[in-house]
């Protein structure tokens, strides 16, 4: 899942990021609105974590500019002023959840997942596929009754490749979705993942490789 | 149930239209008074003329003499023509009496018609007048703390009730500024306060929530904790200094603005050279009257203020005088440069210019409030100017203490 997370506070960006990451999702990070608007012309992000009170451009008229864009990526807003007020302020503005500081990390890792499962076809949160199950809000994933130990990369794309239900899946999309921006696009990493994560999963094969076009399961 | 009888309010329109009523009866009956004796005085005198004619042809006839009984008695042709016109005359007088008798009534029955009629225009006419008012009291009624930004905008002439609108309206304004001012300061505030919460949090959980966390990362964030906790302590002291200093001041004492200032500069001369900052000073003696606790805190923000906030290899020059009477302190450092028009925000609580506000340095973003809070409490003025060069040069000017004889 690729997030957003636009924070003017440094250090509070730095660690919230690092907390998503290692919950498997593909964190970039935007200081100031102005930043956020360039990240979001470039890529389409899954779900937008945004401070309200932002300098420069203001969380408002990101939230807004982005729902005039008619985006698909979902917006969590997040915000000092927690009166009920600034909380339908801000949802009616267009973003989709709100969540007061100072918040609890599992609330915001269970919401931006929530807003993640809606983005394009709903997703159901634990997926199946035949004897393989995976549940990414508990970063658990087993095959046949035996749990499998992945690496939040690892789960991301069996997670990804699982929601794009059998469709081909090129290692580029894989890059864009899975890894942030912070992610060379001309190493082998998505190869080397794959590859990893095939050895994990064990026989009968499940990630299948279409020559020119890239993977399915 | 018992009804009672309820009276009309006695408002001003009431008494406006009781007014007219009024009024009008008194002019109404003066006016049919002034007719009414003029129409008597001038049918009596017409009367009493005939009567005088009568009396010369009377005259005329008995050739100068009086008349005598006898002679009245002789009526001749002429006599009896007198005598008609006499008769005559007694008949005129009585119709003059009855006409003048039914004038005064048809003039009373007339005069309360029309003084009823002005209470009913009254009424109808105070209402209009009154109507601007109604629309202030029902606005005024409405407006509440979260429609402030209404406004009366009252139509019409430029008269007296024009006049309370655009009070009303103006008074309105300056509500909402300080409203505005007011939201603003809870808003920052409370930013302010939970970021860090927030921060604190989020590191603790985070580090937490790594199942393969080092002892070396968990003392890292356990140091990170703290060093917020501490300056959560200083936001805290200075939002409660603030709020002490806008309430006023606890305790006069005469102070020697000058000693402070220098125990001020001294105490930070360290941090200054660390910066490789140049720190002058020019101290003239000067005696001012106030809270010891608030002048030193006003003295160090304005300190630190002009430290933190410099250029490498920058100045700082600190000056204390009396000018025309009043003690005067200025603190002037190099810096970057300040646009005039960011000058005011910079006293509101919680501003800081640029990038300033999004890393976490050693303001807290309520120093110059402060000094204005502080200032003001004082019967001080706080001016702050932009150098052309960069920086800012803040001056305090505590107002003239009276004179004292010999002192």
């Amino acid at each position: 899942m690729r997030v957003l997370l636009v924070e003017d506070h440094v250090e509070l960006a730095d660690t919230v990021a690092t907390g998503l990451r290692r919950e498997g999702m593909a964190v970039d990070v935007a200081l100031d609105g102005s930043d956020a608007l360039a990240h979001l012309a470039l890529t389409d992000y899954d779900v937008l974590v945004l401070d309200r009170d932002l300098p420069g451009v203001h969380g408002d008229q990101i939230c807004r500019s982005l729902v005039a864009g008619g985006s698909e990526g979902r917006i969590l807003m997040l915000t000092a002023a927690g009166s009920i007020e600034d909380r339908v302020d801000g949802l009616s503005l267009g973003a989709d959840d709100y969540l007061p500081k100072p918040f609890a990390f599992a609330e915001l890792v269970a919401r931006v997942r929530a807003l993640g499962r809606r983005t394009g076809t709903p997703a159901p949160p634990v997926l199946i596929h035949g004897d393989l199950r995976v549940d990414p809000a508990n970063r658990l994933a087993s095959r046949d009754g035996q749990r499998l130990s992945l690496s939040p990369k690892e789960l991301a794309v069996l997670e990804y490749l699982l929601g794009a239900d059998g469709r081909v899946v090129s290692a580029e999309e894989l890059l864009e979705r899975v890894w942030d921006e912070n992610a060379d696009p001309f190493t082998t990493t998505v190869k080397v993942t794959i590859k990893r994560l095939r050895a994990k999963l064990g026989e009968p094969p499940l990630i299948e490789t279409v020559p020119h076009g890239g993977y399915r399961i | 149930m018992k009804r009672r009888l309820r009276l009309p309010r006695y408002t001003i329109r009431l008494r406006l239209a009781a007014l007219y009523g009024g009024v009008f009866l008194v002019t109404g009956t003066l006016l049919l008074a002034i007719v009414f004796l003029t129409v008597r005085h001038s049918s009596h005198s017409a009367v009493v003329s005939a009567q005088g004619t009568v009396a010369r042809l009377v005259e005329r006839q008995h050739g100068g003499e009086p008349p005598s009984p006898e002679g009245s008695l002789s009526v001749a042709p002429e006599g009896l023509a007198i005598q008609r016109v006499q008769q005559l005359g007694a008949v005129a007088v009585n119709v003059s009496n009855s006409d003048l008798h039914q004038l005064l009534t048809w003039s009373v029955v007339a005069l309360a018609m029309m003084v009823l009629a002005s209470i009913a225009l009254g009424w109808v006419l105070a209402g209009r007048v009154l109507r601007p008012l109604q629309v202030i009291t029902s606005a005024a009624r409405d407006i509440s703390a979260t429609n402030l930004h209404e406004r009366l905008s009252l139509a019409g002439p430029n008269d007296e009730l024009r006049e309370l609108g655009d009070t009303f309206d103006e008074l309105l304004g300056r509500l909402e500024t300080s409203f505005e001012a007011q939201r603003r300061f809870v808003a920052n505030a409370s930013h302010e306060l939970r970021t860090p919460l927030t921060l604190e949090r989020a590191i603790l959980e985070v580090t937490l929530a790594d199942p393969a966390v080092s002892a070396a990362s968990l003392r890292a964030a356990c140091e990170r904790v703290l060093a917020i906790g501490e300056q959560q302590e200083h936001t805290i002291d200075a939002l409660l200094t603030l709020a002490r200093s806008e309430r006023g001041l606890e305790r006069r004492e005469s102070l020697a603005l000058d000693a402070l200032t220098g125990e001020s500069v001294s105490d930070r001369r360290e941090q200054a050279t660390r910066r490789g900052l140049r720190v002058e000073s020019k101290l003239d003696q000067t005696p001012i009257v106030g809270d010891r606790r608030l002048i030193e805190r006003l003295i160090a923000n304005l300190l630190d203020n002009a430290i933190q906030h410099n250029s490498p290899h920058g100045w700082v020059e600190v000056a204390t005088a009396v000018e025309d009477g009043a003690a005067v302190l200025t603190v002037t450092n190099s810096g970057p440069l300040i646009e005039p028009d960011e000058l005011d925000s910079l006293i509101r609580p919680f501003q800081r210019l640029g990038a300033d506000r999004t890393g976490h340095g050693d303001g807290h973003g309520l120093g110059l409030s402060i000094v204005d809070a502080i200032a003001t409490a004082h019967g001080a003025s706080l001016a702050v100017h932009a150098n052309a060069a960069g920086g800012l040069q803040v001056e305090v000017r505590f107002a003239a203490p009276p004179a004292r004889p010999g002192g």
